[in-house]
């Protein structure tokens, strides 16, 4: 998993040491590259035809993944509240 | 945002389906391996490059307070604990829905991280549970403003700094401005963390 570290470190760095250049918006880097990987990942999904089968199933199992951590963080921030006090 | 990312999606899902029934392998092999290794490390970078030149960012983040931070503290371990529960009940590897659920509502990044850690079936789960999380928070966030005020963050996790924060903002007063976005500052910059975490653990 080093590898997905890595570009993340060196893009900190790199930062740092950019931070008094001349404000460079990245934005529309950012959300082209989104769209970018986006697409990739749907190429992928959409030449794997074994998965295309299975997506019934992963969607039930993806509202019951995403019910249960969304349940359990309001849970945890309302007795969160209650113990901290704010 | 949220359009585009469908329009994208499901764009390369026609043309991934499309060369498959060609059977042109070599096409498949540079956007799948290529492209997809490439995007992601450059979406990688130019987060640390944004982390690294704002200044602010670390300022905004100690102005705020420590009692700010109780907030995505919870909000992780109820998403990971949420994880560990989901996967019980559906008789899934507790690891990889923990992992799934440790993206925090950013799809963009548990997708295809959970593709290069656990392969393409969990990936395309990884990519649901969290986009679906995405679409949770801004078509519930009316009747979760009742539950609690602090729900509509606690369900939005990462993405309440940026594709949520404006509903939310709208729907909880101006106040919960920087609650929100420290929520999601924080939760973004762990996800990729926790996620690398829990999967070592396998």
């Amino acid at each position: 998993m080093f590898d997905l570290v890595i570009p993340l470190i060196i893009g900190v760095i790199a930062g740092y040491l950019l931070r008094n250049r001349k404000h460079i918006n990245l934005n529309k880097i950012v959300f082209g590259t989104i769209l970018l990987l986006i697409f990739s990942l749907g190429f992928t999904i959409g030449s794997n035809n074994e998965l295309l089968n299975s997506l019934p199933k992963v969607g039930f199992n993806a509202l019951v993944l995403c019910l249960s951590a969304v349940t359990f963080s309001v849970l945890f921030v309302k007795v969160a509240k209650r113990i901290a006090g704010f | 945002m949220i359009k585009y990312i469908l329009i994208a999606l499901g764009l390369g899902g026609l043309a991934g389906y499309l060369n498959s029934v060609s059977g042109n392998t070599a096409a498949e092999g540079f956007v799948s391996d290529f492209l997809f290794n490439a995007s992601l490390m450059m979406l990688l970078f130019v987060m640390g490059l944004m982390f690294g030149m704002d200044k602010e960012s670390l300022a905004k983040l100690k102005k705020t307070g420590p009692k700010v931070l109780v907030v995505p503290f919870v909000v992780a371990l109820g998403s990971i604990l949420g994880g560990l529960v989901g996967g019980l009940i559906l008789g899934i590897n507790v690891v990889v829905s923990m992992a799934i659920c440790a993206g925090y509502g950013w799809y963009t990044l548990t997708g295809p991280l959970i593709v290069q850690i656990f392969g393409t079936e969990y990936g395309m789960l990884g990519f649901s549970v969290n986009f679906l999380r995405e679409l949770l928070t801004i078509t519930t966030i009316s009747l979760m403003i009742r539950i609690d005020r602090y729900a509509p963050i606690a369900i939005g996790g990462a993405t309440t700094m940026d594709t949520t924060l404006p509903v939310i903002v709208r729907y909880c007063g101006s106040d919960s401005l920087v609650s929100a976005f420290s929520n999601g500052f924080v939760l973004s910059v762990a996800a990729p963390f926790t996620i690398v975490a829990i999967a070592s653990l396998r």
